[in-house]
C-alpha cells in the first residue's frame, strides 16, 4: 500500500523513466540521467494477441520489457503497481498514418493547363512522383495528434506524406513526445504509393489509366536506369530504385483498384501491402486469390436520414446495402483466411475506431483477429515483430492498460505506456471505492451508495425512504460532495482508508463537524447489458455486380431450341422465318429447320424474332476514372484494359437493349489515344473476365477539333495541335519515333533500351498487331491519316463516326478501311456541318464494311434503332441494314469467326426479341452471351420487385438507428458522370 | 376545271419529282398559301384523336379541312387537286413543344446560339424575334412529320416567353402561330450533391443556400409582379413585369421546368400560392405523385422518352414506360424532344411510348393533339378535324416507326411544303459522283 503513494507521489512529480534527450545533447541544467524499473502486477496480460496470462506481473525498465509472466521476480529496486485485475494489452500499430507530417499546400488553381514540370531541376519530368520525399527528413513530433492517437490505444504509427502516386518513403516512430530521436524506430520503413496524382499541378496524368500507365512506365525506367547506368541524372529515378528495397504500401480507394494494383504488381514481381477501401468483401474471392496483404479502414458508413423519402429515393439501393454490409468485411477477410491490419485512416474522429472495431466484431470479426490486425500483423508486415505488437522480453514497453476487455462497450482505457513513458488517457482510483456506507447526521443515520462504472462513479445518498442523488467527485483519494437535508445543505469533504471515507462536513454558517462514512456492504452492479444489441439483425447478402439487377447467384449456360422463330441469320440463308436455333454449352449448335436436342430446354419462338447479339463499335461505358487521358496529345501507353468498370449499371441496360458485345474506347482528346477494350457484356462477372478473350488489340486515334482543343474554352490553347496542320505532325513524329525505337530494340548487344510503353503501341501497329480506330469528321483529314499511313505501311482499320465518310468514301475503298459511324446525328459542332444521314447508307453502298455505333449509353440500347435508320435515309433493306450494328462491326473489330451471325459454331450471342428488330416497337425479351441469359424481360419485374422490398427493409434498419443518433445527415446526390468520346476535365459541353 | 391526278408509288419516284430540281446547299423556297383545294383520296386517317378511318379521304381549302368521308360520305366537292393515296396514311403534322429550334444553329459556336440571355430574371425575352426561320436545321425536322414548334428560351430562373410557330416560313411574322404564348420556369435545382475532394459540409452548405436564395427570388418577383399587375397602367414601365402581367390573368401560360420530385411539389404549391395555373415540363418523378398533378389538373411536357432511367434503382425502361402511367391516371400531357437537329426524332420518342404501353393512337395524341391542348391552340389545329387547319402529312407508312417513316407531302394550313434539305441535296450529290444514282 505504502508503495502505490510512493509511486503516485513520484509520477506526479515527473519522475518518470529515463527519456528525454540522447546523453550526448547538451542539457540546461543538470543530467536527467536515470534508470527506473517498474513492475505491474495482478493484471490480465495479454502477452500477444492469443496468449492471456492471468494474474500475471510486467516489468519494464526504461523503454523495454524486460520480463512478464505469472511467476517472474520482481527485482528489489522496482516500482510496484498493483493492478487489481486490469488489462494489458500491446498498444496498437497504424501503419497508415500521416502522424507528424505536415500536409501539403492544396495546389493552387492555376488560369492555365500545366504539361511541363513547375521547376527546372534534376527530378524526374512528373511531379506526381515523388519518390524523393523522405518522411523522416519532414517528421516533427505533433503532442496534440501524438495525444489523439494515444488515446485511440496506438503506440506505433508509420507515417507518410499521403500525396502524390509515388509518396516517397515512410517513417516508423513511437507515440510518445519526448523525444523524437528516439521515437523513429526507422526512417524507411516502407515506400508507399497511390493512384491518386494528389497535389502535381501537371496535367498528366489526369486519368486513372494514365496513373497507371506513370507507375508501370517508371518501373521500367528505373530498371533501365540501373541496367544502363545512365549518367544523366535523374534524382526521382535514383530515389525509386532505393525504394524498392523497402515494403511497399499502395493505397487503394476501391475493391477494383485493390485488383489493378495487385496486377501491377504482379508485372513487376511486388508483393504490395494496399491499404484498401472497405468493400472488398464485394469482391473476397478475387481478393483472396492475390498474394497481397492488407490493410482495413474501420470508417464504415454512416447511416442517413431517410425520413423524408423524397431524401431517400436519392440513395442507391448499393449505396443502402454498402451500409449494411461494410462492418462486415474484417469478418469476410477473417472468414477467407486473409491476413490484415487495421488503420484508423478515413475516421473523422479518430478516437471511434475501437467503437468501429467493436462494430465489426457485433459484424462477425473474432476479437483475436481484431486484437492481431491491430498488434502482431502489423508488426510483422513492418518486420518489427521483434519490437511491437507483443510484450516479450527485450520489446518496446508500448502497452495499454484498461479496465477489461478493450473490445467491450464499457471498456475504458486508463493508461497507454509508449516506449515507457506513462500517458494517462483516463484516470482512474487506486482503490475500487464502490460500496454501501453509513453516516451519523443530526443523529440520523444516512446511507451513501456508491456505484455506476469505475470511472464514472454515481452516488445517491438515502435516508429513510428518500433517496436523492448527489454530486460528488472522487478524485486522488479525496471525495467532495454537497448533502441537501431538510433542514439544511452541508459541504463535505472526505478522505478515503481502511474502507471508510473520514473528514468534515461544513455548514453554510462556516461551522464544521467531523464526518465518518464506514463500509457496510460491497456494490453489486446492475446488470445493464443491452440484450437488443447483441441481437444482429439479419442482413442481406453480397450481389454480383455489386450493383442494381446483381444477383447472389449469377447465371449459368443453357441448352436450348428455339422453335418457329423468325431467323436474321446474317449468312447466305438470309431471314429464315419458322425456323429453330439450338444452342449449348455456350455456342450455337444449329441454325435451321426441325432442329431438336433430347437434352435441350425447348422454348417456343412462335411469333418472335432472334438476331446475333448487337456490336457497339465505339462506346464508353463500363470505365473507371475518366475515358480521356488527354493531357498529352500522344497517350498510346494508356490502357482502357486497365480501368474495365465491371459494375456499371449501363452494362445491364445495355443488354437490355441487346448489346452483347462493345468496343470501349479511349476518348477523343488527343490524336494518338489509348488503347481500346473489347468486352462482352457479362453482367456479374468481374472486370477479366468481360475482356473478349484473344480478340486483335486496337487503338484510337482522333482527330479535329477535339484533338485541337476547339471547344474547350479558352484556357486550352497551348498544346499542340491547336490546327489539323499539326495533328498530321504529331503522327509523322509518333511513328518516325516508333520506328527508330524499334530499330534499337532489335539491334543485338549494346546498351539496354528503355522499355517506352508508349512507343511499344505503335510498334504494334506498324508491325499491323494492333489496329486503329480513328474519330473523325472531316474529309481532309480522314484523307491525311490515310496517307500517314501508307507512307508508314500500314492500314487504319476503322474511321469511327466518319460523318463526312460519304465524301472519300471511294478512297477509303481503295484504302481498304471500314467506316462506324453515327445514324444522324449533326449540327453539334462546326466539323459535323455537313454531316448527313444518308452517310451510312452511302458508304455501304460504295462497298466500305459500315457500322452504327452509340458512343452514348443511352443510344447504345436502341442501335437497332439506329439501324433502321438507314433504311428510312438511304433505301437500305431491312437484312442489311441490321449487319450495321451485328455482323459488320464484328467485322471491323476481326471478331466475326465468333459473333456477328447465327452459324452454328459461333457463339451464342443472340438476343430475342418480341418484333422486327428493326421496328420502334419491338424490344427484347432475352439476352443472351455465351449462351448465359443476362437480361430477361420478365425477370426483371421480379428483380425490381425484389430490390424495392430489399431497399425498404434496410431503409427501415437505418430508421431504427435514427433513433439512438439524432445527428443523422440527410444523403446528397453523386453525380454520375455519362462518358462522352470528348469529355475532358472542364468540358463546356457533353455531346460526342 | 382542271383535275390533276398525282400517282405516289414509290419513294425513289418520290425523291426525283420533288427533289432534283432544287440540288443546291441551300433551304427550299417557303410554300405559297392555298389558293387551290386539294382531295386525297383512299387514306387511313389517323386524327390525332386516338381514332384511324381506313379507307377514307379528306379535303381542304384556304387551309382548312372542309371534307373528311367518314363524316360526310357524300360530296359533291369539285377539287383542284386530286391525290390517289391508297395504301398511304394521313396523321395531322406533329407539334413539337419545348424546342430551340431557329434558336441554336451549330451547338459549339457562341455565334449560333441564341437561346440563352445572361442573368437569372427575364421574363421579357422574347423567343420569337430571335427565330431564325432560314436554319438549316429546320427543313430536316420537318423532313419527318415535324410542322409546328414551340420556340422556347432556357437558362435561368424566368428564361423568357416562347412562341408557337409553323416550320415553314419568310420570316418570324410570317412563322407565328401563337405568339409569346407562355414564359417559362427553370425551377431552382433542389437536389443536394457530393462534392469531390471538397469540404462537403461547407459544400451542402452552400448549395442549401442557394436553394434557398434562388427560391426566395422566385418568391419576390412573382410577388412584385403580382402587385405590379394590379396597376394596369403604371407610372413606371417594367419591360420584365409587363411580360408577367398575363400570367396572373391566365391569357399567358406559365411553364415551369422541373423533374425532381421536391421541384414538382414545390412548383405546385408556388401555383397555389398564386392561383397561377401552370404547365410542368420534364416531370420525371411524376410517378411518385400522381394524385397531386391530377388532383391540380397539371398537364405535363414530357422530355425525351429516349432517356436513361434517373436512378440505378430504376426500371431499365422507366422514361419509356411514363406516358402511359400518366396516360393511365388521366392526366394530360405530351412527349416532347428538347433540342434542336434532334426534334426530328420527335415521331419516335411517340413510337417508344407505344412500344412500352400506349396504343399507337394515343402515342400520336402524345405529339399532336395533346400538345396543341397544352398551348391552347386545340381548336385550330392538332387533329384531322372538319374547321381545323389543314396542317397534315401524307406518309408511306407508320409515322413513329423510324424503318417505315417517310413523309410523301406535307401541308401547313394547306400550303404545300417542299420537304427538301440540305442534307438530301448532298445525298444526291454524292450518290451521282459515285455514280449510284442518275
Amino acid at each position: 500500500m505504502k508503495n502505490y503513494f510512493l509511486l503516485i507521489g513520484l509520477l506526479f512529480l515527473g519522475l518518470v523513466p529515463k527519456l528525454w534527450a540522447q546523453e550526448y545533447f547538451p542539457v540546461n541544467g543538470i543530467s536527467q540521467e536515470k534508470q527506473i524499473t517498474i513492475a505491474f502486477t495482478n493484471a490480465r496480460i495479454f502477452i500477444d494477441y492469443k496468449t492471456i496470462l492471468d494474474q500475471a506481473t510486467l516489468i519494464i525498465r526504461d523503454d523495454k520489457v524486460t520480463d512478464v509472466g505469472t511467476t517472474v521476480s520482481i527485482p528489489a529496486d522496482a516500482l510496484v503497481i498493483d493492478l487489481n485485475g486490469k488489462y494489458i494489452y500491446p498498444s496498437f500499430i497504424d501503419m497508415y498514418s500521416d502522424y507528424g507530417i505536415a500536409a501539403t499546400e492544396k495546389p493552387v488553381r492555376k488560369d492555365y493547363p500545366q504539361y511541363e514540370k513547375s521547376a527546372q531541376n534534376a527530378l524526374g519530368w512528373n511531379e506526381a512522383i515523388k519518390s524523393d520525399y523522405d518522411a523522416a527528413l519532414h517528421f516533427v513530433v505533433d503532442s496534440k495528434n501524438a495525444d489523439l492517437l494515444r488515446k485511440t490505444g496506438f503506440g506505433v504509427v508509420m507515417s507518410h506524406q499521403k500525396d502524390g502516386i509515388c509518396r516517397g518513403s515512410a517513417t516508423l516512430i513511437t507515440l510518445q513526445d519526448k523525444n523524437p530521436n528516439k521515437a523513429m524506430l526507422k526512417n524507411q520503413a516502407a515506400a508507399c504509393y497511390s493512384f491518386n496524382k494528389g497535389s502535381s499541378p501537371q496535367q498528366y496524368p489526369g486519368s486513372l489509366m494514365g496513373a497507371i500507365a506513370l507507375v508501370r512506365q517508371t518501373y521500367y525506367d528505373a530498371r533501365w536506369y540501373e541496367a544502363a547506368k545512365i549518367k544523366e541524372k535523374n534524382i526521382s529515378l535514383e530515389h525509386w530504385i532505393a525504394l524498392q528495397k523497402l515494403p511497399q504500401l499502395f493505397e487503394s480507394d476501391d475493391k477494383l483498384n485493390t485488383l489493378r494494383i495487385a496486377k501491377i504488381g504482379e508485372e513487376f514481381g511486388v508483393q504490395y501491402i494496399i491499404k484498401t477501401s472497405g468493400n472488398e468483401y464485394q469482391q473476397i474471392e478475387e481478393i483472396k486469390k492475390l498474394k497481397s496483404k492488407f490493410i482495413l479502414p474501420v470508417n464504415f458508413p454512416e447511416a442517413w436520414d431517410l425520413s423524408n423519402p423524397y431524401d431517400a429515393i436519392n440513395v442507391s439501393l448499393t449505396a443502402l446495402k454498402n451500409w449494411e454490409l461494410a462492418p462486415q468485411n474484417p469478418a469476410y477477410f477473417e472468414r477467407s483466411g486473409i491476413d490484415f491490419s487495421f488503420t484508423a485512416d478515413g475516421l473523422k474522429d479518430k478516437s471511434t475506431m475501437l467503437t468501429q472495431i467493436q462494430k465489426a466484431i457485433k459484424n462477425g470479426l473474432s476479437e483475436q483477429q481484431a486484437l492481431k490486425a491491430l498488434t502482431e500483423t502489423p508488426a510483422s508486415f513492418l518486420q518489427i515483430s521483434d519490437k511491437a505488437g507483443a510484450l516479450r522480453k527485450g520489446m518496446l514497453a508500448n502497452f495499454i492498460i484498461s479496465s477489461g476487455n478493450i473490445f467491450e462497450k464499457d471498456n475504458i482505457i486508463f493508461e497507454n505506456w509508449v516506449q515507457g513513458i506513462k500517458y494517462i488517457v483516463n484516470n482512474y482510483n487506486p482503490h475500487d471505492v464502490r460500496g454501501k456506507y453509513n453516516f451519523q447526521l443530526q443523529n440520523n443515520t444516512y446511507n451513501l451508495q456508491i456505484g455506476g462504472r469505475s470511472d464514472a462513479l454515481e452516488f445517491e445518498v438515502f435516508h429513510d425512504t428518500s433517496k436523492q442523488k448527489v454530486n460528488a467527485l472522487f478524485q486522488r483519494n479525496e471525495l467532495v460532495f454537497q448533502l441537501e437535508t431538510n433542514l439544511k445543505s452541508y459541504s463535505c469533504i472526505a478522505y478515503y482508508q481502511n474502507k471508510k471515507f473520514t473528514g468534515t462536513m461544513q455548514l453554510p454558517d462556516g461551522t464544521s463537524q467531523p464526518f465518518t462514512a464506514a463500509f457496510i456492504a460491497p456494490f453489486v452492479a446492475k446488470d445493464t447489458k443491452d440484450t437488443t444489441e447483441k441481437k444482429l439483425t439479419p442482413s442481406g447478402k453480397v450481389v454480383y455486380p455489386f450493383a442494381a439487377f446483381g444477383t447472389t447467384v449469377l447465371p449459368v449456360s443453357e441448352e436450348i431450341v428455339f422453335k418457329n422463330a423468325t431467323l436474321w441469320t446474317n449468312e447466305k440463308e438470309g431471314i429464315i422465318t419458322q425456323g429453330d436455333l439450338w444452342i449449348k454449352n455456350g455456342k450455337i449448335m444449329g441454325v435451321g429447320k426441325n432442329l431438336t436436342s433430347p437434352s435441350a430446354q425447348v422454348v417456343d419462338a412462335t411469333g418472335k424474332h432472334i438476331t446475333p447479339g448487337i456490336v457497339d463499335e465505339h462506346s464508353h461505358i463500363a470505365v473507371t476514372g475518366a475515358v480521356n487521358e488527354g493531357a498529352h496529345s500522344v497517350t498510346s501507353e494508356v490502357r482502357i484494359g486497365d480501368v474495365i468498370d465491371s459494375e456499371d449499371i449501363n452494362i445491364y441496360r445495355q443488354l437490355a437493349g441487346g448489346v452483347t458485345t462493345s468496343q470501349i474506347l479511349h476518348g477523343s482528346a488527343n490524336a494518338i489515344g489509348g488503347q481500346a477494350q473489347l468486352i462482352k457484356l457479362r453482367w456479374g462477372k468481374n472486370p477479366e473476365q468481360l475482356k473478349f478473350e484473344g480478340a486483335d488489340p486496337f487503338i484510337k486515334f482522333a482527330l479535329g477539333e477535339n484533338v485541337k482543343q476547339t471547344n474547350w474554352g479558352d484556357k486550352y490553347k497551348i498544346r499542340y495541335p491547336q490546327t489539323r496542320m499539326g495533328v498530321e505532325q504529331i503522327y509523322m513524329d509518333a511513328f518516325t519515333r516508333a520506328k527508330a525505337y524499334e530499330q534499337k530494340t532489335l539491334k543485338k548487344g549494346g546498351e539496354p533500351v528503355r522499355k517506352d510503353l508508349q512507343l511499344d503501341a505503335l510498334v504494334e501497329i506498324l508491325n499491323k498487331k494492333r489496329f486503329i480506330t480513328c474519330h473523325s469528321y472531316q474529309q481532309s483529314e480522314i484523307n491525311m491519316l490515310m496517307h500517314v499511313a501508307d507512307t508508314f505501311h500500314f492500314k487504319i482499320n476503322t474511321f469511327t463516326h466518319i460523318l463526312e465518310g460519304y465524301k472519300v468514301a471511294d478512297k477509303m475503298k481503295q484504302h481498304g478501311c471500314g467506316a462506324s459511324t453515327f445514324a444522324d446525328w449533326w449540327a453539334y459542332k462546326y466539323e459535323v456541318i455537313e454531316a448527313i444521314p444518308y452517310n451510312g447508307a452511302i458508304m455501304n453502298n460504295v462497298g466500305l464494311i459500315t457500322a452504327f455505333n452509340s458512343d452514348d449509353p443511352e443510344m447504345a440500347r436502341r442501335l437497332n434503332q439506329e439501324a433502321a435508320k438507314a433504311i428510312k435515309y438511304g433505301n437500305l433493306s431491312e437484312e442489311e441494314a441490321l449487319k450495321l450494328v451485328t455482323l459488320n462491326p464484328a467485322k471491323l473489330l476481326h471478331i466475326d469467326n465468333r459473333v456477328g451471325s447465327l452459324k452454328a459454331g459461333k457463339d451464342a450471342d443472340l438476343v430475342l426479341w418480341n418484333d422486327n428488330p428493326l421496328s420502334i416497337y419491338a424490344k427484347p425479351l432475352k439476352t443472351y452471351v455465351d449462351g448465359i441469359c443476362y437480361f430477361d424481360i420478365n425477370r426483371e419485374e421480379q428483380q425490381l420487385k425484389e430490390m424495392k422490398e430489399e431497399r425498404y427493409r434496410i431503409i427501415k434498419k437505418m430508421q431504427e438507428e435514427k433513433s439512438k443518433n439524432s445527428l443523422l445527415k440527410k444523403p446528397v446526390l453523386k453525380r454520375k458522370k455519362i462518358q462522352h468520346c470528348n469529355e475532358y476535365e472542364l468540358m463546356p459541353f457533353e455531346v460526342e | 376545271m382542271k383535275k390533276k391526278y398525282l400517282i405516289l408509288s414509290t419513294r425513289c419516284a418520290l425523291f426525283i419529282l420533288f427533289f432534283i430540281p432544287f440540288t443546291q446547299a441551300q433551304n427550299p423556297t417557303p410554300a405559297p398559301p392555298q389558293h387551290k383545294s386539294i382531295f386525297i383520296k383512299n387514306a387511313t386517317i389517323h386524327n390525332g384523336q386516338g381514332a384511324v378511318y381506313p379507307n377514307s379521304s379528306i379535303g381542304f381549302a384556304k387551309g382548312k379541312i372542309i371534307y373528311l368521308s367518314y363524316e360526310s360520305p357524300n360530296q359533291s366537292m369539285v377539287w383542284d387537286t386530286i391525290i390517289e393515296a391508297g395504301n398511304k396514311h394521313i396523321y395531322p403534322g406533329l407539334i413539337a413543344l419545348n424546342t430551340q429550334i431557329g434558336l441554336a444553329e451549330i451547338e459549339a459556336i457562341r455565334a449560333m446560339n441564341d437561346f440563352a440571355e445572361v442573368g437569372n430574371v427575364n421574363p421579357g425575352s422574347r423567343s420569337l424575334i430571335a427565330y431564325n426561320t432560314d436554319s438549316k436545321v429546320t427543313p430536316t425536322v420537318r423532313f419527318n412529320g415535324v410542322l409546328s414548334a414551340q420556340i422556347c428560351p432556357q437558362g435561368g430562373l424566368l428564361s423568357g416567353t416562347s412562341s408557337l410557330v409553323n416550320l415553314d416560313a419568310w420570316n418570324w411574322e410570317d412563322a407565328v402561330y401563337k405568339a409569346d404564348e407562355g414564359l417559362h420556369i427553370n425551377w431552382p435545382s433542389m437536389r443536394v450533391y457530393f462534392g469531390n475532394n471538397a469540404d462537403q459540409e461547407e459544400f451542402e452548405k452552400k448549395q442549401n443556400e442557394r436553394i434557398t436564395k434562388e427560391l426566395n427570388q422566385l418568391d419576390l418577383v412573382f410577388s412584385e409582379a403580382y402587385a405590379y399587375s394590379l396597376n394596369t397602367n403604371p407610372e413606371i414601365k417594367n419591360l420584365n413585369y409587363e411580360a408577367m402581367r398575363n400570367i396572373f390573368n391566365g391569357t399567358r401560360k406559365l411553364y415551369i421546368h422541373a423533374d425532381y420530385v421536391k421541384e414538382i411539389v414545390a412548383a405546385i404549391n408556388f401555383s397555389q400560392k398564386y392561383r397561377i395555373k401552370i404547365v410542368l415540363v420534364g416531370g420525371a418523378d411524376a410517378p411518385m405523385v400522381l394524385d397531386l398533378l391530377k388532383e391540380n389538373n397539371i398537364p405535363i411536357i414530357l422530355k425525351r422518352t429516349h432517356e436513361l432511367p434517373q436512378r440505378d434503382d430504376d426500371a431499365v425502361d422507366s422514361f419509356y414506360r411514363l406516358p402511359k402511367l400518366l396516360y393511365d391516371a388521366g392526366i394530360l400531357y405530351a412527349i416532347s424532344c428538347e433540342g434542336f437537329w434532334q426534334v426530328r426524332n420527335l415521331p419516335f420518342m411517340a413510337g417508344t411510348a407505344a412500344a412500352y404501353g400506349l396504343s399507337k393512337e394515343e402515342a400520336l395524341r402524345a405529339v399532336t393533339l395533346n400538345p396543341a391542348q397544352i398551348t391552347g391552340v386545340d381548336s385550330q389545329t392538332g387533329s384531322i378535324m372538319l374547321g381545323k387547319d389543314a396542317t397534315l402529312l401524307l406518309t408511306t407508312g407508320d409515322l413513329l416507326d423510324m424503318k417505315s417513316n417517310n413523309v410523301l407531302k406535307a401541308y401547313i394550313q394547306g400550303r404545300d411544303i417542299n420537304l427538301d434539305n440540305v442534307q438530301h441535296q448532298l445525298y444526291l450529290k454524292y450518290m451521282r459522283k459515285y455514280k449510284l444514282i442518275k
